[in-house]
């Protein structure tokens, strides 16, 4: 089920990463404002893992995945591979270090250049390092058609000719044809029919096995994460709320936010009427995201201080990270001159054990 | 309780230069009021024609339709004239998409969108219809409604839109309203949220809702009784509980064995083989045969009839399933 | 990793498919209802300009064929001749098309290179080279073009060669323009974003993903520039600006006023050149709007339908609608082996 991982050695660590991108205004050299998409994320994934990244739109999981793999410089923190500060190398070695690497993409109509032909497609990696001859690139084509599950019939046909689970299939083959080590897995089922999931994921899984392949699977779906993923973490407004071993996190969410998350997803279950958990209010922009945590403005159970002290990531349990303060308690930190008068002002609680 | 809606034998064909799509066999709708009907399938199974047929929104170009009953709330709309239609659409009969800001006009605000319900609907002033507005935004949790009255829809998020859609389609308190994937395009915990508002909204209008989906999860959240769609035909009806415990139609159970849920505990999903057939050529007898583990030579040959199993489950199977509950081993 | 330009991979097959595809193209175009207009004028038109000395009965440039001056229109001059030099103006009209053509294609094509090696340069690229190049078409489009025209017809010499690049010295900015904003869009496509991440030079991605997706609307413009470029020269060569060896239309039209062609009512003399114009540029124009049309996915579908509509057999779709109905519906009860049915109910299929 779940692999082992914690005695593996890391292949990528992220240390206090944070990635901004400027809003430009009207005029140019004038900025409007910071989208900050990445929020000093620090995290660790061992070799041949999956691990997952969830959470909904801006929250920065896509930025992340991009980080991750040399497409997006972070503004600040470092990303280490394989033991190499990605962003410090020479573009030499850069270069060469990403080879490594690779992604796939969640949309199967967009991810394939339509006027190329299958051959075209997942040998252009190949073609991009410098392979020259023909027959050397048709056959490990034709070798990776098979393992995806389609055939050698289909080296000159078209995207068009395909559907839509066929076509991630595409995808997932041009992606593996450098024998990369690590591969970022960007929602690579949301966009196709949900039977169509299970192939797909199967598909990924035997991959993984046969290449010794680590994984970092983006998804807002949880359930599929919690078969797929053996560490993962729930990302809001770009930082982490909840990390760890997938296997402790559902067995016992702490994060209001992963609850929230959870009351969503299908169970077999259907015995009496679902409660759903509604959080109020809409995910916030990532512009000027809300100060202290960064959930508090929809957290069903905020407290207080929640407005104003940003959490830290405590290990709950072995190899279980939450951000919250109403698992962690709050950190002793000075206290505001009006404390008393905060306190007075609202009758909840500020401090609470787990 | 009141019948809302009773199609009998509606049948959707399209000509193309490929053939003849057939995009709806035969099939037979019942609402009543309160009731929250699923229509599920994947992509491709003729849902959507078929919640667009209600409205009589399929054209004939492109479409040719048939139908044998189509009666809304006791009156027979199968002739309407589009006149006719367009007095029942807006006020008795409401719809919301899926893409919000397609169906919302993009340079009007929404606040005059919804007026508009209700001037054309009610005869109500502008002032009048302004306060309903404000009223009906409020109502599906809009905070500062009356400011968000005057944004224009490209102004707002994507959950807040489907939000404004829907005090649009209850303005008038419709009969029936029909909702073709109303959140997919949504992030998970705004579909929460949008849920749960359409399931009070609806109950407490006393709005019947169908609503057609290709996601399993928003079937068990809201709806009452579901039909499940494949290639253009009904393969199952069922009430919500009974067909999440004990389906019995192969499709149904593979459908949502391939959906992960949380209580999986393996790493292998169940997969269904095969693809959903192309809608210019089907397959012979059963639909389904093809990619069914229980197919018989009988299957190969026949189109099973849709039968009526204890009094309120319907199934279209030579040899339907009864597993208590779904395994995944 | 020796450097090589990225053409070769799977050429074959490309070039292949790509014949196929232009096949198709032109088929498409001759189905469209105008397209049919378009493409037999323009090929009429291409048709008379190369076998002009075949067509035309006599020789414009000979000075040895002229013959008496300001004939009207008889079965020998089929349109007379000119009022100042007595050469048949039919001829004239089909060596004209030859000038008009090779004036307005040429400068189309090259328009077209330049235009979209700007464009994608500026849209890909960015930074720099896109604010020098946006500059540079901001200026050019402050420039009034008829002065600057004709300081460098003074300058640089009048022949046709000279025109042409003038022209596209001018045009290429509208293009520029419009190929950037669809490379803006085309950056962001998730195979570009794949072929970077496998490490491709920018150079590859330009050549391989971002031109080819743009070739749509290059030949659009090709096809509409170029009408846009007939009336420019005939213009030109009205104001006496054009290369004054040549015979082009426009310049018949400036011959024509100034040899007093209405004074004398010779109105066959004005009417040919002008109506010459205005068939080319109206069938260039009409194939680039035609073109536009095919390319423009929304206006496919609708044109199929309707004729598949037309030509439906009603009793075969009856037939369909039949096939639909359940057997019990139309009275018939299947026959029922006892299979492996679990389920007991009072339809009779027993466990």
């Amino acid at each position: 089920m779940h692999k082992d991982v914690k005695n593996r050695t890391p292949i990528l660590s992220m240390r206090n990463v944070s990635v901004n991108f400027p809003v430009k205004g009207g005029l140019p050299f004038i900025k409007k404002g910071v989208i900050q998409a990445v929020s000093d994320v620090s995290l660790t994934i061992k070799r041949g893992e999956t691990f997952g990244i969830v959470g909904e739109s801006g929250c920065g999981k896509t930025t992340l995945g991009n980080a991750m793999i040399g497409m997006v410089r972070p503004t600040s923190g470092e990303v280490i591979f394989n033991g190499k500060n990605l962003y410090a190398l020479s573009r030499e070695e850069f270069k060469t270090t990403r080879r490594a690497m690779q992604m796939i993409f969640q949309d199967p109509f967009s991810s394939l250049n339509p006027r190329f032909n299958v051959y075209q497609i997942i040998s252009e990696p190949m073609f991009i390092r410098g392979e020259d001859d023909d027959e050397t690139m048709k056959e490990r084509v034709v070798e990776l058609l098979e393992l995806v599950g389609l055939s050698a019939d289909d080296l000159y046909r078209y995207p068009s000719d395909f559907s839509g689970g066929q076509r991630q299939r595409l995808g997932i083959a041009r992606s593996i044809i450098l024998n990369p080590s690590f591969l970022v897995c960007d929602e690579p089922v949301s966009a196709l029919d949900v039977s169509i999931h299970a192939q797909i994921l199967n598909l990924l899984n035997t991959i993984q096995q046969q290449m010794k392949l680590t994984y970092v699977f983006i998804s807002h779906n949880l359930a599929v994460v919690k078969n797929m993923c053996d560490s993962m973490a729930v990302m809001y407004l770009g930082k982490i709320m909840e990390s760890g071993s997938s296997e402790r996190i559902f067995k016992n969410p702490l994060h209001p936010y992963t609850q929230a998350l959870l009351s969503v997803v299908l169970d077999t279950v259907v015995e009496k009427e679902r409660e759903l958990v509604v959080l109020k209010g809409d995910i916030p922009s990532p512009i000027n995201p809300p100060s202290g945590c960064r959930f508090w403005q929809r957290c069903p159970q905020a407290m207080q201080g929640c407005k104003t002290i940003p959490p830290e990531s405590i290990e709950i349990e072995e190899d279980h990270f939450v951000a919250c303060h109403l698992v962690n308690g709050f950190p002793d930190v000075e206290l505001p001159s009006n404390y008393d008068q905060l306190v007075a002002e609202k009758p909840t609680r500020t401090h609470s054990m787990h | 309780m009141k019948q809302v809606l009773k199609l009998r034998n509606l049948k959707v064909i399209f000509p193309t230069n490929y053939g003849i799509i057939r995009a709806v066999e035969s099939v037979d709708l019942d609402i009543h009021e309160r009731e929250c009907v699923a229509l599920v399938g994947e992509s491709g199974c003729g849902k959507s024609v078929t919640s667009q047929s209600v409205m009589r929104l399929i054209d004939s170009p492109p479409a040719i339709t048939r139908v044998d009953t189509l009666e809304f709330d006791g009156r027979d709309i199968k002739d309407y004239t589009p006149k006719q239609m367009q007095e029942i659409r807006g006020k008795e009969m409401g719809m919301i998409f899926q893409d919000a800001l397609t169906s919302l006009n993009p340079v009007m605000t929404c606040g005059k969108q919804i007026d508009e319900m209700y001037i054309r609907h009610q005869g109500l002033s502008k002032e009048e219809a302004r306060e309903h507005t404000v009223k009906a935004l409020e109502l599906v949790g809009l905070p500062e409604p009356r400011k968000r009255a005057n944004s224009f829809p490209h102004e707002l998020s994507g959950g807040m839109r489907q939000r404004v859609l829907l005090a649009m389609a209850f303005a008038c308190l419709p009969k029936l309203l029909i909702a073709d994937e109303p959140t997919t395009a949504l992030d998970v915990t705004i579909q929460a949220q949008v849920l749960s508002m359409l399931r009070n909204m609806q109950r407490g209008c006393g709005t019947a809702l169908l609503l057609v989906t290709h996601d399993l999860s928003v079937v068990s959240a809201i709806a009452d009784t579901v039909y499940v769609m494949y290639a253009g035909k009904i393969v199952e009806k069922a009430p919500v509980r009974e067909l999440f415990s004990t389906p019995h139609h192969p499709y149904t159970v593979g459908l949502m064995s391939a959906v992960p849920r949380l209580s999986d505990t393996e790493r292998v999903f169940t997969q269904i083989p095969g693809t959903v057939p192309h809608p210019t050529q089907k397959p012979s007898g059963c639909y389904f045969h093809p990619r069914c583990q229980y197919a018989t030579a009988e299957c190969k040959k026949e189109m099973p009839p849709l039968k009526t199993i204890d009094s309120n489950r319907e199934v279209r199977c030579h040899h339907p399933l009864s597993i208590r509950g779904v395994s995944h081993a | 990793m020796k450097k090589k330009l990225p053409i070769h991979h799977g050429m074959a097959r490309g070039i292949e498919k790509r014949l196929k595809n232009t096949g198709l193209f032109i088929k498409r175009i001759w189905s469209h209802k105008q397209g049919k207009i378009g493409l037999t004028m323009v090929g009429f038109l291409v048709v008379v300009a190369i076998f002009a000395p075949y067509i035309a009965p006599f020789n414009p440039y000979d000075v040895a064929e002229r013959t008496t001056k300001g004939l009207p229109p008889s079965s020998k001059h089929l349109l007379g001749t000119t009022i100042n030099t007595g050469q048949d103006i039919f001829s004239m009209l089909v060596y004209g098309t030859r000038v008009s053509l090779i004036v307005g294609v040429t400068s189309g094509i090259c328009i077209a290179i330049v235009g979209s090696i700007l464009g994608v340069a500026a849209g890909y690229i960015g930074g720099l080279v896109d604010s020098l190049v946006m500059r540079i078409v901001d200026i050019m489009l402050v420039i009034p073009t008829l002065p600057l025209v004709i300081v460098l017809t003074n300058v640089l010499g009048r022949d046709y060669w000279t025109i042409i690049l003038i022209f596209v010295a001018l045009g290429w900015t509208g293009l520029a323009r419009t190929i950037r904003s669809l490379v803006l869009v085309l950056k962001n496509s998730n195979y570009v974003k794949a072929a970077e991440l496998a490490g491709a030079s920018r150079w590859h991605i330009m050549i391989r993903h971002i031109l080819p997706g743009t070739s749509h609307l290059l030949i659009m413009s090709t096809a509409l520039s170029s009408a846009g470029i007939m009336v420019a020269e005939a213009g030109l060569s009205f104001l006496g600006l054009g290369d004054p060896t040549a015979i082009s239309w426009g310049k018949m039209l400036a011959e024509a006023q100034r040899g007093g062609a209405l004074l004398f009512g010779a109105w066959w003399w004005i009417l040919t050149p002008g109506i010459g114009i205005f068939l080319a540029v109206f069938s260039f124009m009409r194939l680039g709007i035609v073109m536009e049309e095919i390319m423009n996915p929304r206006m496919q579908r609708s044109s199929g339908v309707y004729k598949v509509f037309k030509n439906l057999n009603s009793a075969y779709v009856e037939e369909v609608f039949n096939s639909m109905d359940d057997y019990a519906k139309i009275g018939v009860t299947p026959a029922f082996e006892h299979g492996k049915g679990e389920v007991t109910h009072e339809t009779g299929l027993k466990a």
